[in-house]
């Protein structure tokens, strides 16, 4: 009998129906994939799941019984825990007490056992083998990959039935990623579901037994894992056939240097970085993540002091602070790695987003001409294809992929033509890659010079016209032509580190 | 899908183990700037206050000072937990002034029915402000708003029972707060009983779930908080404490008064604020708070000895208060760019 059974699943947020006639099954001890599209309802069904929200219509039942939470408490009474993509972790706890959040051991006196809580932390990470935590640490000192492990260890915690894993691989390196992958396999080896979320394609093929496509809002199949190929699976997705994921790499370069660095060196994570970027590029940056990648680009972007000097076409710029690194035609833009947290005001319409930051444009003699700002707002949502209802959506209500094209929206408003991407793609759907990709080079055929890293590596082989990979916070190779490769880029990210 | 999606996820080899240093002290101090500049201050007003007046360091002036500052620190305890949540309660004006007039009119030499009434009063306390708790959380309004409103309302109560200041509580009652046992008196062993309570309720789920509400809603909700639940005892334990303030105020002032609570509405904040509770949610030590309320009681002293119009206290207070956010910005800030 399948563990879980779901039939006619349906979810409606006032007039948007985010779920109908959705169906799923899944049996004990399997890795279940669920595909789709952002907003093709994954998030919603497994919110409903996880006892986060509650659904109209249709029916679950687990273990042939009805199960309808009401509050998350409820789903993990009936053992079933979420690894939420946005994390649903407490800044200001540590480490072990978010672990353990409202599950502490306690002592007579009603307090929180310390030591006991201490004890089965360990047990826990030694027992999945976690990549290293300490767990007297302040979550808020932690970075966002080691959040995601914490997030985990979390979900794990509770000795889940059906552990829910969304897009839980899309904060980590490679090689946390890797030990999730095992882990997960280990997981349904002892009798539980996992059921998995992810958009990268290799890993659903590395680890899922069988899968269920979602797409707007509904089931368009279920597949044994092996009996289905790629193509099929992302035809059924996006609904149509998919011709190429990455656009043709036609050289736009020319011989103007838009953005050149010198000995840029910030603290313990970068150190002596030099490169430039010419009009026209898309320059990748790669490499093993934590080797600098993050801290160049704050670095550059004024987020974070550093030393060195920094020249924008041409001209030795000291860019202080972000705002100063916004302004201008000469300026910088930078797509941030936390789009939710640092990119977009969740709360304010897709318009006010837009302009925030360049309320200058549309001001005369100090008033704001509001015809002004509709028609950048309209350029903008059209040149993008930004579907929202209207610009006065709120941004928190977008799918993830839409939500990425506002934040390049707000970018290119800003008219700075050096565009700093950092993980532009992360948690964004297939097809919406696709058009950032595109997107990516049409800027460059326009003039723009574009500095890009991802975490995923078939990206920067792709689409980058050259690969800078950093190790140890320094560059450590410039990859061209036919150098851009996976192990060219992974050589140079670590040959030399076994070295030192 | 084209070919290149396909391509494996490259493997990668084990890395060189985890090298980050151990205790991070200077980010554990950043942390802690708000409240190491609280009791910076309290240091130098107690240095300052000694050069001018004699026996400040003696356990007498301890005592007097503790009773001076024990109403608004009973009050502004209850405010740290709020604030801790993240919320703010201005009824504990209200709360204040009701427990007083009730006490003064009901109070009687009998002491079972002097005690009912004190427990009663309590219970009013614990109920209004799990009402507010309430309200805030079905209506989905500012916790000031539905704060300001229960203010007005309690106050408008008070005024009906007692419309000016006046009634009485036995003598006894008023003898509590010089009652003395192993030489300190009682606001010292409620000082010290204060510590206690913070130090459980910090440790329990109750005051964790509290903290984390106020860290963070949506993930406090995610993992399984309700938080009606947290905002009907988050607010009413600030009820409760309120009541227990108007207990003891009345034990200073023998009689009630249906408008003294509005002098404690502020200063709470203050206190907290001084000592380095967030005003965000999520972050802050009752300690702080306590010498918050010390460094304000004790202001009030040294404008006494320095022999200046009282109206300085006020301004002495604003200008300590600002010091003291500016401590704090400065340090979340220092504290910030070493994070990332």
């Amino acid at each position: 009998m399948d563990l879980v059974t779901v039939n006619g699943l349906s979810k409606r947020y006032g007039g948007i129906v985010a779920l109908s006639e959705a169906a799923f099954s899944a049996r004990v001890g399997e890795v279940h994939a669920l595909l789709g599209e952002n907003g093709a309802g994954k998030s919603t069904f497994i919110q409903i799941l996880s006892g986060a929200v509650q659904h109209d219509g249709g029916s679950i039942l687990i273990d042939g019984q009805d199960y309808r939470p009401a509050n998350p408490d409820a789903a993990r009474a009936r053992g079933i825990a979420a690894v939420f993509q946005e994390l649903s972790l407490i800044p200001d706890l540590s480490v072990e007490q978010n672990i353990w959040f409202r599950h502490e051991p306690r002592t007579l006196l009603g307090t929180v056992n310390r030591g006991e809580m201490h004890r089965r932390t360990l047990a826990l990470l030694e027992k999945y083998d976690f990549p290293a935590l300490r767990p007297e640490q302040e979550l808020r000192r932690l970075t966002l990959a080691e959040r995601q492990i914490v997030e985990i260890a979390k979900g794990l915690a509770k000795d889940p039935r059906i552990l829910i894993l969304d897009e839980a691989t899309s904060a980590l390196p490679a090689r946390e990623a890797e030990w999730l992958l095992k882990l997960t396999r280990q997981l349904a080896a002892e009798g539980r579901l996992v059921i998995f979320i992810s958009h990268r394609m290799a890993e659903v093929r590395a680890i899922a037994d069988r899968l269920t496509i979602f797409r707007n809002g509904s089931t368009v199949a279920a597949h044994e894992a092996n009996a289905v190929s790629d193509d099929e699976i992302v035809t059924q997705m996006i609904g149509r056939h998919l011709d190429r994921l990455y656009p043709e790499r036609v050289p736009t370069m020319t011989d103007r240097i838009a953005l050149k660095v010198a000995n840029l060196a910030s603290g313990s994570r970068l150190s002596g970085v030099d490169f430039s970027l010419r009009e026209g590029e898309v320059l990748g940056v790669g490499g093993l993540q934590g080797h600098g990648q993050r801290e160049l680009f704050q670095a550059l972007f004024g987020a974070t002091k550093a030393n060195g000097t920094i020249e924008l076409w041409g001209k030795p710029t000291a860019i202080g602070n972000p705002r100063q690194a916004l302004t201008g035609k000469d300026g910088i833009a930078l797509v941030p790695e936390d789009r939710r947290g640092q990119g977009l005001l969740l709360t304010k319409s897709v318009r006010e987003n837009l302009t925030l930051s360049v309320i200058k444009r549309f001001t005369e003699n100090g008033l704001l001409s509001r015809q002004k700002e509709a028609a950048l707002v309209k350029e903008m949502v059209d040149f993008l294809r930004i579907k929202a209802g209207t610009p006065e959506q709120l941004a928190g209500t977008l799918s993830g992929g839409n939500q990425q094209k506002v934040i390049f929206g707000k970018m290119l408003l800003t008219q700075a033509r050096v565009l700093l991407l950092y993980d532009p793609t992360r948690g964004v759907d297939v097809g919406t890659k696709g058009e950032i990709f595109q997107l990516m080079r049409d800027l460059a055929a326009k003039g723009y010079a574009i500095l890009f890293h991802s975490s995923d590596m078939p990206e920067l082989v792709h689409v980058a016209d050259r690969v800078l990979v950093m190790r140890n916070g320094r560059i450590a190779a410039a990859l061209e032509g036919d150098h851009i490769s996976e192990e060219g880029i992974l050589r140079a990210a670590m040959l030399e580190t076994r070295a030192a | 899908m084209s070919a290149e999606q396909t391509v494996e996820t490259a493997q990668m080899p084990a890395q060189t183990k985890d090298t980050r240093p151990g205790v991070d002290w200077r980010g554990r101090a950043l942390d802690r700037a708000p409240f190491l500049v609280a009791c910076l201050m309290l240091a130098l007003i107690v240095a300052i206050y000694g050069s001018l007046q004699s026996g400040v360091f003696t356990l007498d002036e301890l005592n007097l000072d503790t009773a001076a500052a024990m109403t608004l620190m009973l009050a502004a305890t209850g405010q740290t937990i709020v604030l801790l949540r993240g919320g703010i309660d201005l009824s504990i004006g209200g709360m204040i002034s009701l427990g007083t007039v009730i006490a003064a009119t009901r109070f009687t030499d009998d002491p079972s029915t002097t005690a009912f009434w004190g427990l009663t009063i309590l219970a009013l306390g614990f109920l209004i402000g799990a009402l507010n708790g309430l309200l805030i959380s079905l209506l989905k309004l500012q916790p000031f708003l539905v704060t300001l409103a229960t203010w007005s309302i309690l106050n408008g109560v008070a005024m009906i029972i007692l419309p000016t200041d006046g009634g009485s509580v036995p003598g006894w009652w008023v003898g509590f707060a010089s009652a003395q046992l192993l030489g300190l008196t009682s606001p010292v062993w409620m000082l010290l009983g204060l510590f206690v309570f913070w130090w459980w309720f910090c440790a329990t789920r109750v005051g964790i779930t509290i903290q984390a509400s106020g860290s963070n809603e949506k993930s406090a909700f995610l993992s399984g908080v309700s938080i009606t639940r947290v905002n009907i005892v988050t607010y009413g334990l600030s009820g409760l404490f309120a009541a227990g303030a108007a207990l003891f105020l009345i034990t200073q002032t023998g009689a009630g008064s249906p408008t003294i609570g509005k002098d404690y509405i502020l200063p709470s904040v203050a206190a907290a604020v001084i000592g380095g509770v967030s005003l965000f949610g999520g972050r802050g030590h009752l300690a702080g708070t306590l010498i918050g309320a010390f460094v304000l009681t004790l202001i009030g002293n040294l404008v006494f000895v320095l022999h200046v119009s009282s109206y300085w206290q006020p301004v002495a207070s604003g200008v300590i208060l600002l010091l003291s956010v500016l401590a704090s910005s400065v340090a979340e800030k220092a504290a910030r760019s070493r994070v990332q």
